[in-house]
């Protein structure tokens, strides 16, 4: 028994200790250093910090590099799938064009409307100026749902920029490195976003579900009935880590089991991303000096103001003059429209008329033959007092009769 | 001289293909994620360094599997020196199996394998989400397990072959 022990403990000493000739670090001290650098992350130890800030620099462009050949086989392979459904989704994106182009002159003079009224209730004006970034390493792990870009501090990029897919949320920086930048993906386990739930005017937390949707979470017991397919989640800007009124997607219900439970379907695929935009927000202060500048924050509202209703009216104008033309073409249409129903009625009566001609004709030639045939029967003459005289009602009935009594 | 000296420098680098396969396959994370499959993940770094720290252990320098780990770590967005600490117990665990074994066995050695992978995923899972505080779907885990181990009897084959060619 106290052999075996001694066995085993020599197993362990020698596996924790011996080094041999090729190894520089026994494994018990790789082991030590392990642990002292998980502790100092869990504290977020300024050296670890930079430790990890140079190693991602390195890291995330070697990982470029060595992932090139595998992403050209996935892309090549989405490529194919994409030439497949090129032609429907072609037809699908012009029509959803022509229902964005008549939306987008309203959503203009909202957006105007929207400018002022936040420039109204804060004491700064928020100017923004989207970045483009190529996604330089993107694994889709189960764990942990993130992507690296290539924009970093050096872009301005900052804890908690923004991260968009044409207009869509993807998510938000996490990690900052010199040329690089770590993004959580709205679909990570550890992702939470405030939004609204248009058109209900709900709000709720969306959770990513280590998936590629999210999920509804913290939302006001009974209220979910009012939740319907069609209902658009938007970001609500609570907690002023995400700009309010970014899209994300819609929302879906689940069944599951006997509970429903609401899902987000997001607007962009973050399977497919390749290029990202950072939006980089510069505050300016609105500062109160002297009399003049508190003049000027007057005035300038008022000229804003009246800015945006010279551009309203100009739009207005804008679809006026396309009202006006349409209209135009709609009444030259409906004449064009009268006169061949006129053209069109005429010639049915002048059908019909021949129709007519045709029956008589045929019934005359009919008359005609049976004549041939019977006339001699119901004729009136010296050896035929019961007939009748020729062109009469009678005789022509009689005809027809084929020179039977009728 | 030429030929022996293109011959040295290339039996070298095959005897150093394991560590250039490790460090490729932790930057590029070589585990099929983009088929969107459900259910199905692997740690590849896992088989290779359990398969080769057990049986070609002298070509194995643990300083480079300790930096594999901390690459490894970045490119997942992990804590730093979690992936270094799983892979310096696969090498202990595996260095201990050495000790203790007189006729090594694969299908032994397959669920010793088991074992310690189902450890060191406890362990990563403890330490993520006690000190950590990160939000982990455990039946991933217990997916990437299961995938790990039944995946090293199929590496094994290959990496059987690797070790004939570097004895030859």
């Amino acid at each position: 028994m106290a052999s075996s022990r001694d066995d085993f403990v020599i197993a362990i000493r020698s596996a924790f200790l011996k080094k041999s000739t090729q190894q520089k670090f026994s494994l018990l001290t790789l082991v030590f250093i392990s642990i002292f650098i998980i502790l100092l992350s869990s504290l977020d130890f300024k050296a670890v910090r930079y430790l990890k800030i140079a190693i991602s620099e390195v890291v995330y462009r070697s990982s470029f590099v060595v992932s090139i050949p595998e992403n050209f086989i996935k892309n090549t392979f989405f490529d194919v799938a994409e030439y497949t459904t090129f032609y429907g989704r072609y037809k699908k994106n012009e029509s959803e064009l022509e229902t964005l182009k008549s939306n987008y002159v309203s959503s203009e003079i909202i957006q105007y409307e929207n400018k002022e009224l936040k420039e109204l209730i804060n004491d700064y004006v928020s100017s923004s100026n989207k970045v483009l970034a190529k996604i330089i390493v993107d694994h889709n792990s189960p764990f942990l749902k993130s992507i690296i870009i290539n924009k970093g501090s050096k872009d301005n990029i900052k804890i908690g920029t923004n991260i968009y897919d044409q207009s869509y949320l993807v998510g938000r920086v996490i990690e900052v490195n010199y040329k690089t930048s770590r993004v959580l993906l709205l679909s990570d386990l550890n992702s939470n976003v405030p939004v609204t739930i248009a058109p209900q005017n709900i709000q709720a937390i969306v959770t990513g579900a280590g998936d590629d949707y999210g999920q509804i979470q913290y939302i006001k017991a009974g209220i979910s009935e009012e939740l319907i397919g069609d209902s658009i989640v938007y970001t609500s800007g609570t907690g002023a880590i995400f700009k309010s009124g970014i899209p994300i997607g819609k929302l879906q219900s689940l069944e599951k089991g006997s509970s429903t439970k609401y899902i987000v379907e997001f607007y962009s695929d973050f399977s497919q991303l390749k290029y990202v935009f950072a939006e980089i927000i510069t505050k300016t202060e609105v500062s109160q000096t002297n009399e003049e500048n508190k003049e000027i924050k007057e005035s300038n509202p008022f000229e804003a103001k009246l800015k945006i209703l010279e551009d309203e009216i100009k739009i207005i104008e804008e679809t006026n003059v396309k009202f006006i033309e349409e209209n135009e073409n709609l009444k030259n249409e409906i004449n064009d429209l009268g006169n061949k129903i006129i053209n069109l009625n005429s010639k049915i009566s002048s059908q019909e008329q021949e129709i007519n001609q045709f029956d008589i004709d045929k019934k005359e030639m009919e008359f005609l033959k049976l004549n041939l045939d019977h006339g001699h029967k119901c004729r009136k003459s010296f050896f035929n007092n019961k007939g009748f005289v020729v062109g009469s009602e009678e005789y022509r009935s009689c005809v027809l009769n084929k020179g039977r009594p009728f | 001289m030429p030929s022996l000296t293109t011959k040295g420098s290339f039996s070298k680098i095959y005897s150093l293909a394991p560590i250039i396969i490790l460090f490729i396959s932790v930057l590029n994370e070589f585990d099929f994620n983009y088929l969107n499959l459900d259910y199905f993940s692997f740690n590849f770094p896992f088989i290779l360094i359990f398969f080769f720290s057990l049986k070609d252990f002298k070509h194995f320098d643990y300083l480079l599997v300790f930096i594999a780990g901390l690459i490894n770590d970045t490119v997942v967005g992990l804590p730093l020196g979690i992936s270094s600490l799983s892979y310096m117990i696969i090498c202990i665990s595996t260095s201990y199996l050495r000790n203790i074994t007189i006729r090594p066995h694969p299908i032994k050695d397959w669920f010793f394998f088991l074992f310690i992978i189902s450890l060191i995923n406890s362990i990563n899972y403890s330490i993520l989400t006690l000190f950590f505080s990160y939000t982990l779907i455990l039946e991933n885990y217990l997916v990437n397990n299961f995938f790990t181990f039944l995946f090293y009897i199929v590496f094994l084959n290959i990496f059987k072959y690797y070790l004939k060619g570097v004895n030859d």
